[in-house]
């Protein structure tokens, strides 16, 4: 059964359309994702994709290992160095690229150094272009510090425990940080939540007819007389629709993941994500980060879809259920953008997909005293969800009359 | 086998489309008559379990058939009025997905497939798409699938509707070959449909039933008598008027009617034998059926 509702759906013209505009959605999110890692040559030319991606991982893995005292001052000296150097100083462009272009291999770490020595929510990107071999050796404890600074301030909300959580996060994360190219990472994450959200209402529209197919088609009267139309015809539906979000999604993540690490690099997996997001409250590296995030998605997918096969098999409508996953994907963030709520609309389901977002600047929330993400809370709650709803479409279209 | 229904009611809103109807079915052929909207449909898929009755019950050997659910399920093959299947399905597949609905392993579907393409004559088309077939195929791939669970009650919900008149005797035909060792009743509006295969005909009106019997029992019942008459074309509206009319024949010099009537209707009419058309004619009138049409 379960066999002959894959078929049904992919039978569809309408679905093998869906599947070639993914494919192009695939390649050309690709190709975006990869031209997002540039390289400065010696002469000052600009390259962009593989051939960038192949020279930014030689300058920058020179520098590969742990971030300790030394090598920040190694750092902070070399960067003296190529700032004190003729190109730097020159007003000529085509110079300053040349003295750019020398920076590279470092330009993660004097990233770093300027997140730290910024005030905690600006980035002052010449930061580190005044910090002292001595201050650079502060670097892990201002992290800290410049967190305190700002919560003892009283420019935030936060509760007590609140600022307790974040603290407490900032002290628990190991240091010092592993270095070595990450740009392949970073790309992708970046992208992914784009790639994820136009793969989610794709999915959307291949499962939401498989329940209203039925009645569109006229085929109900035979299905539900049949001795399994009432039972596990309806699951190998439910089935059907599991199996297609599931496969689909990953198998498009996978292959997006796969062509951008393989053209940029998987470098710095096992690197932690302050080396992009200095901010974050998420003690993880680059390689779980993308796991969350994947994870977020596949939640937000699986229940989008699940949501539009309810719809389906309620309305007997497709063109009904398929606009659901827009409004569950795409109508809220608007919503969110025009109700006043911003602790309330930071559970809406969109964050799912959002998780990116979410791990450079978290909302938190406290439920019971225990203080948590709202990422690390709707992912679970969603999850629930997503299986709370399965034997509600069961019984919803276990029970159609056909009048 | 026994289906049986006791004061079967099925109203919507204030509309009853089915009205305290008692029946008992055992094997055999049953011709369920009546206009459109009579509540044939209705009945069809209360019977189906697609539809609950507002009140009433429908028994398969005493047991209720909605409590029996699947149990029940798998006996029955239904061909709906409105046959609907996936267009993108080839007629194979189409079997083999309604076999594999149906129970069926898929060693046996495959094989019961395979017979019933050939014994439904579409040999030559099982790999072509459902949405290539012709109105006639696309029905007798209608049939194969409610007998692939080899059913003990087949429900037939008009299946001659827009078939052209090759293709209604060749599925009648195909009906009466199927329906030994078997409960089946079959719905139409179209007389000769059941007039011969039908071992009992019900007359359905206004969802009741309003009477039943074989087709030359039905013909005995009516208190009428059947006249062929000629007459000129002037006198025709005006007779029409007059008499229930089940034929008119236009003729180079005249038209020739065929007129119900206890009397005479004119001097040269000449009594004749009646058919089941004429008791179609006689029951429901010229007029019925013009409303609630998918009841």
């Amino acid at each position: 059964m379960l066999k002959f509702e894959w078929k049904k759906v992919f039978s569809r013209p309408k679905s093998r359309i869906a599947i070639l505009i993914m494919i192009a959605v695939l390649i050309v999110t690709s190709v975006l994702t990869i031209n997002r890692v540039e390289y400065v040559d010696e002469n000052g030319n600009h390259s962009t994709g593989i051939s960038a991606a192949r020279e930014l991982r030689a300058a920058k893995n020179e520098w590969a290992g742990p971030l300790t005292g030394d090598v920040l001052q190694e750092v902070i000296a070399e960067n003296d160095k190529i700032n004190h150097s003729e190109e730097a100083q020159s007003n000529d462009i085509e110079k300053q690229d040349k003295a750019y272009a020398e920076k590279q291999g470092i330009s993660g770490i004097l990233s770093v150094i300027s997140s730290a020595f910024s005030a905690y929510r600006d980035f002052d990107y010449f930061a580190a272009d005044n910090v002292s071999s001595e201050e650079v050796t502060t670097l892990y404890d201002r992290r800290v510090s410049v967190l305190k600074d700002w919560l003892d301030s009283g420019q935030e909300n936060y509760s007590q425990q609140e600022k307790d959580f974040l603290i407490g996060q900032y002290e628990d994360l190991d240091t010092p940080f592993y270095y070595e190219y990450t740009d392949g990472w970073s790309a992708l994450l970046q992208n992914i939540s784009t790639f994820i959200l136009i793969l989610a209402l794709i999915i959307g529209f291949l499962t939401a007819g498989i329940f209203s197919d039925e009645f569109q088609t006229k085929a109900d009267s035979i299905f539900f007389s049949t001795r399994y139309g009432r039972s596990r015809a309806v699951l190998s539906k439910a089935g059907a629709g599991f199996l297609i979000t599931t496969v689909f999604y990953f198998v498009f993540v996978l292959l997006y993941t796969v062509i951008v690490l393989s053209v940029l690099g998987a470098d710095g997996a096992d690197c932690p994500i302050q080396l992009e997001m200095w901010r974050s409250v998420y003690n993880i590296t680059f390689f779980e980060a993308y796991l969350f995030i994947a994870a977020g998605g596949y939640v937000g997918t699986l229940l989008a879809s699940s949501l539009a096969m309810l719809v389906s098999a309620r309305s007997r409508s497709t063109a009904t259920a398929t606009i659901v996953p827009f409004i569950v994907l795409c109508a809220l963030p608007f919503l969110s953008r025009i109700i006043t709520l911003p602790g309330f609309c930071s559970l809406f389901p969109d964050q799912l997909l959002e998780i990116y977002v979410d791990l450079k600047e978290s909302a938190l929330i406290e439920i019971g005293g225990k203080v948590m993400t709202t990422a690390m809370l709707i992912l679970p709650v969603y999850t629930a969800v997503c299986v709370i709803l399965q034997p509600v479409l069961y019984s919803v279209y276990r029970r159609t009359q056909i009048r | 086998m026994e289906l049986k229904t006791t004061k079967l009611t099925k109203q919507f809103g204030d509309f009853t489309a089915v009205d305290h109807m008692d029946l008992t079915m055992t094997n055999g052929v049953y011709g369920l008559l009546g206009v459109n909207g009579a509540g044939k449909t209705t009945l069809m898929r209360m019977l189906c379990t697609l539809l609950p009755p507002t009140s009433g019950s429908i028994t398969c050997d005493g047991k209720d058939i909605f409590r029996m659910g699947a149990d029940y399920r798998r006996l029955l093959g239904y061909l709906p009025q409105d046959f609907g299947f996936y267009p993108e399905f080839t007629v194979r597949d189409y079997l083999l997905y309604i076999a594999s609905l149906k129970g069926l392993r898929p060693a046996v579907a495959k094989k019961r497939a395979r017979d019933l393409i050939f014994q439904v004559g579409l040999s030559k088309v099982a790999d072509k798409k459902m949405k290539k077939l012709s109105g006639g195929m696309k029905r007798r791939a209608g049939i194969a699938q409610a007998m692939l669970n080899d059913p003990k009650i087949l429900i037939l919900d008009e299946p001659t509707a827009g078939l052209d008149p090759n293709e209604r005797i060749r599925f009648r035909n195909l009906i009466s070959e199927l329906s030994e060792e078997r409960l089946v009743l079959l719905s139409t509006h179209i007389v000769s449909d059941v007039e011969y295969i039908a071992n009992e005909i019900w007359l359905m009106k206004d969802g009741r039933l309003l009477r039943r019997g074989t087709a030359q029992g039905l013909i005995d019942s009516m208190a009428e008598n059947v006249w062929k008459c000629f007459t000129d074309r002037s006198d025709v509206s005006a007779l029409i008027k007059q008499h229930p009319v089940s034929n008119i024949r236009t003729e180079p010099h005249g038209v020739e009617l065929r007129i119900l009537s206890a009397e005479k209707p004119l001097p040269g009419a000449v009594m004749t034998e009646a058919n089941l058309e004429d008791v179609f004619l006689y029951y429901f009138g010229e007029k019925a059926g013009e409303e609630h049409a998918e009841i």
